[in-house]
């Protein structure tokens, strides 16, 4: 089994933690991961801001990067539900199919690929789960809650398994933060009351440690976590889970 | 001409904290009331496919639905009439209310039940500069036709409204005490105010949520019971409807009526679901069948299924954008999710912002009791607009440029490297100045590590 | 080229090609009176449930001895209500006691058509409204209703509870236009 991780480039770029945790968990559990030093990035900030043209240069790019392998991970729902939806505007060669189908979340490679149920660390704090849009409605990942009243997905499996973890149970369990890649800055007003909404919803309810899939959201939050000086500590899935603790 | 586009108007809304507060939290109930109601409907899921289903079928034959319908409409002594546009459908109102009352001395007087086709019309105006008196009779709608404003929400018009707002409305235009603003106290009076309106109409107009191409009837559906009471008690019924309005048979309802109010407001079906196919003797009936563009987005492949809705409101209630920015904010007669894959159809460069008013989130399309994939065709949109060169220029070569590093590892690495350094010297000021940097307004920048992930890795494992 | 024709032929040049339609199952449910009832009462309306149709009289009687104006073909009325009635009586009708003829379970809603209402205004305008409703006739849901109801006449309407608005601010008042109060009687 050949295994690619692909760290987004604003991981790559703010999040070094990020990337590393994600390596250090999967071969921790034992798979063997190549890190193919020319990748960049999937394309979905310009083509979510109407310019998925001007991206196909770097689709290519991309593909052309993972396509020998069999599995690529990524610690982002997003950009892997970019990949599976969107790269459906170039040609499709057999490479970019291929590609299409081996990219995967994180968490769903290690509960469905590896079918990894339990990952035995201990996290003895109060957790608040954001359930990031793409990973939840585009992979569908988790219940969605305009579909079932019952709360569950791939992350709070995972995460529920851990020691002496708590969950906090949200008023709104699967509302956007409002990051929404361009939407953050173009709908600047929006976005922020969205961000301040949910961290309202986690402080009212006892998180200490707020974690999701996908590091976009997660910048969003954290930046309003700081800007309000608010306590809570924002950590991306793969540190938890690798073991990491705030 | 320069509209205020989206974010301009959803920044203003913002503005006040408080109030951006309670309209969510009003709105999100309504969502929650809805949630209250699917969860137990076993099938629900299968209705809503069902529902997808029926409505796929009718456009992929709407043609000859229209015609079947039209044919079993005037058997039933109904008069059927066509509009090409807005223009059109206003002017035959017009000539209906002409031609069937003579009134002498006076106005002739319409009373109208909730139709948003004639919103998106703008029937109103039209006949009221032909003297013509229109009262709307929703008590929604007749709250912001008094105060002069267009409907903020398709199934709930003054949604945008707290009690002591309409308090105020009242007070001015049906004499209720200053200061009043119990809901039962001003619905009462409401109430009062309307039957007078609804004794004295002419005419009455309504919209119609189904049209029944098998039987030529169509239905209306309402919680107060205007639509029925306006009809009942006057010389002519006027209903007016979209192309898209047909299903194809008489139990088809079953799937729709089961899901428009659970989905709308919660409720297990609207109060008054009315079938009306022939008049009463000595009564007239008419229907205006309406395109307004609605055939060319039918012609658009991406977009045509926008065309099924069946106007819940669902997707406005459980918008996290919308329920921020208010209706007034997508400036179109339909907002939310929905009126921003409507309206780019319409007049893209004036709605060019809502198709971005969007976090792609795609609630919408998961609460949509017809399963339109409304975040999908938002992407779309924004690829048209962005083919259109409607986005803003400093957006657009910013974009270029992204593109441009992205595609090349080498520049990328030294790029990052750079605004990476340049985030570590700059002094948090500069950084974080909020007009050249609009993320920085309530937010804080991430740290910038001394390392990417790609330095740590050279060092460490290669 | 009339709208009519430049519509058609927009459609037809636009539309995709022909899609199957679907078969809508008759889906099970609970079609029990308690279900009903339960479903009524949350949606403001009441039931009651009599022995035979004979005992409505004794019914209205106990329930609405305060209301003074009455159209009926069931009970005793003292407004006679009919086709050419005008609006001005129609007004005055306190109460109007009307056969309803498919009761759904699911919700509360009771199928009346225009045959029934003695003026198709009398159901609205009337202040407050009772349907009487033969227990063998209430059905689960929605798709069982349709079933039922071969011929939707000339005008019928499904009615669910009093008439009510919540829009103001959301709260729910009773009474918006039509009737409001709305109680059926269960034979
Ligand atoms: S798009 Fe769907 S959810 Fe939105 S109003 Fe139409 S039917 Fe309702």
């Amino acid at each position: 089994m050949k295994v690619a991780l692909f760290i987004p480039c604003y991981v790559d770029q703010f999040y070094t933690n990020v990337g590393v945790s994600t390596l250090q968990l999967l071969e921790k559990l034992g798979v063997e991961v190549v890190f193919p030093m020319k990748q960049t990035c999937c394309g979905q900030p310009m083509a979510n801001g109407g310019c998925e043209q001007d991206s196909k240069g770097v689709y290519e790019h991309f593909v052309e990067t993972f396509s020998e392998f069999d599995y690529v991970v990524t610690p982002s729902g997003s950009c892997t539900y970019h990949i599976k939806k969107h790269y459906d505007i170039i040609e499709q060669t057999p490479a970019v199919q291929k590609v299409r189908k081996s990219i995967y979340e994180l968490v769903d490679f290690i509960e469905n690929v590896l079918k990894i149920e339990e990952i035995p660390n201990s996290f003895p704090h109060k957790v608040g789960l954001h359930l990031s849009c793409h990973g939840q409605r585009g992979l569908r990942q988790a219940n969605a809650s305009e579909i079932t009243g019952v709360r569950d997905g791939q992350i709070s499996k995972l995460l529920r398994k851990l020691n002496g973890i708590e969950l906090t149970e949200l008023e709104r369990n699967d509302e956007c933060c409002g990051f929404g890649g361009m939407f953050c800055v173009t709908e600047e007003a929006v976005s922020a009351r969205m961000g301040q909404d949910r961290i309202a919803d986690h402080l009212r309810n006892g998180t200490k440690v707020l974690t999701g899939g996908d590091v976009s959201c997660l910048m969003h939050l954290e930046g309003i976590v700081k800007r309000q000086n608010a306590p809570i500590k924002v950590m991306h899935i793969a540190e938890i889970l690798n073991g990491n603790q705030p | 001409m320069n509209h205020p586009d989206h974010p301009e108007l959803a920044e203003a809304f913002n503005k006040d904290f408080e109030r951006t507060t309670w309209h969510d939290e009003t709105l999100w109930f309504v969502r929650q009331k809805r949630d209250k109601a699917v969860y137990p409907v076993p099938e629900f899921q299968d209705l809503r496919t069902l529902a997808s289903e029926i409505k796929d079928h009718t456009l992929s034959n709407l043609d000859n639905y229209l015609i079947e319908f039209e044919e079993n409409a005037t058997k039933n002594g109904v008069k059927v009439h066509w509009a090409a546009d807005a223009t059109e459908h206003n002017q035959i109102v017009m000539e209906i209310i002409k031609n069937s009352c003579k009134v002498e001395g006076r106005n002739a007087r319409l009373v109208k039940s909730k139709s948003m086709l004639t919103e998106e019309c703008h029937l109103n105006g039209f006949l009221e500069k032909n003297n013509i008196d229109v009262v709307d009779t929703d008590l929604g709608e007749r709250i912001v036709q008094f105060r002069n404003e267009p409907p903020s929400h398709i199934v709930l018009p003054a949604i945008h409204l707290k009690k002591e707002d309409v308090g105020e409305t009242f007070h001015k235009h049906l004499g209720t005490t200053k200061g009043e603003k119990d809901p039962q106290i001003l619905t009462e009076a409401a109430r009062q105010h309307l039957r007078g309106k609804f004794v004295a109409a002419d005419v009455a107009l309504t919209g119609i949520n189904f049209a029944i191409a098998e039987t030529g009837s169509f239905v209306v559906c309402t919680n107060e019971g205007n639509a029925d009471l306006g009809v009942n008690l006057a010389k002519v019924h006027i209903a007016c409807m979209g192309i898209e309005k047909i299903i194809p048979k008489l139990h088809h309802l079953s799937v729709y009526t089961r899901l428009l109010a659970r989905s709308a407001t919660g409720q297990p079906v609207t109060t008054y679901t009315s079938h009306f196919t022939k008049p009463v003797e000595g009564k007239e009936m008419h229907i205006v069948i309406v395109d307004n563009g609605r055939t060319q987005q039918l012609g658009r492949e991406d977009f045509r299924s926008s065309l099924k809705c069946i106007r819940c409101g669902a997707c406005m209630n459980t918008c996290p954008v919308y329920r921020r920015s208010g209706g007034h904010s997508y400036d179109f007669t339909v907002p939310g999710p929905i009126g921003a894959i409507l309206s780019p159809n319409i007049d893209l460069h004036k709605h060019k912002s809502l198709p971005f008013a969007s976090t792609l989130c795609g609630s919408c399309s998961d609460v949509c009791p017809v399963k339109i994939d409304i975040h999908v065709q938002l992407y779309k949109w924004r690829q048209i607009v962005g083919q259109a060169n409607e986005l803003p220029a400093a957006k657009k070569w910013a974009m270029k440029g992204m593109a441009k590093v992205l595609s090349m590892p080498k520049v990328y690495n030294l790029s990052g490297k750079l605004a990476r350094g340049a985030l570590r010297i700059l002094p948090h000021g500069l950084t974080h100045n909020q007009s050249m940097n609009p993320w920085a307004k309530a937010r804080e920048l991430p740290d910038a590590p001394k390392q990417s992930f790609k330095e740590w890795y050279e060092e460490n494992r290669k | 080229m009339t709208s009519r024709e430049k519509i058609l032929a927009s459609i037809a040049s636009n539309k995709p090609t022909l899609v199957t339609l679907p078969n809508v199952p008759i889906f099970e449910g609970d079609g029990s009176i308690e279900r009903f009832k339960t479903v009524l009462e949350g949606i403001g309306g009441t039931a009651v449930e009599l022995t035979t149709k004979a005992e409505c009289q004794e019914a209205i009687d106990k329930y609405y001895h305060d209301l003074v104006n009455v159209a009926s073909d069931i009970v005793k009325a003292n407004v006679a209500v009919n086709l050419d009635t005008t609006k001005e009586i129609l007004e005055q009708v306190d109460l109007a006691v009307i056969q309803g003829e498919i009761g759904v379970a699911e919700n509360g809603t009771v199928w009346v058509p225009e045959s029934n209402m003695l003026n198709r205004a009398l159901p609205f305008i009337t202040q407050h409204l009772v349907l009487v409703l033969d227990k063998n006739n209430i059905v689960a849901n929605m798709q069982q209703a349709y079933d039922k109801l071969e011929d939707i006449g000339n005008y019928g309407v499904f009615i669910a509870g009093p008439s009510k608005t919540a829009d103001i601010e959301q709260s729910l008042v009773i009474g918006a236009h039509g009737a409001r109060s709305m109680m059926v009687l269960i034979y």
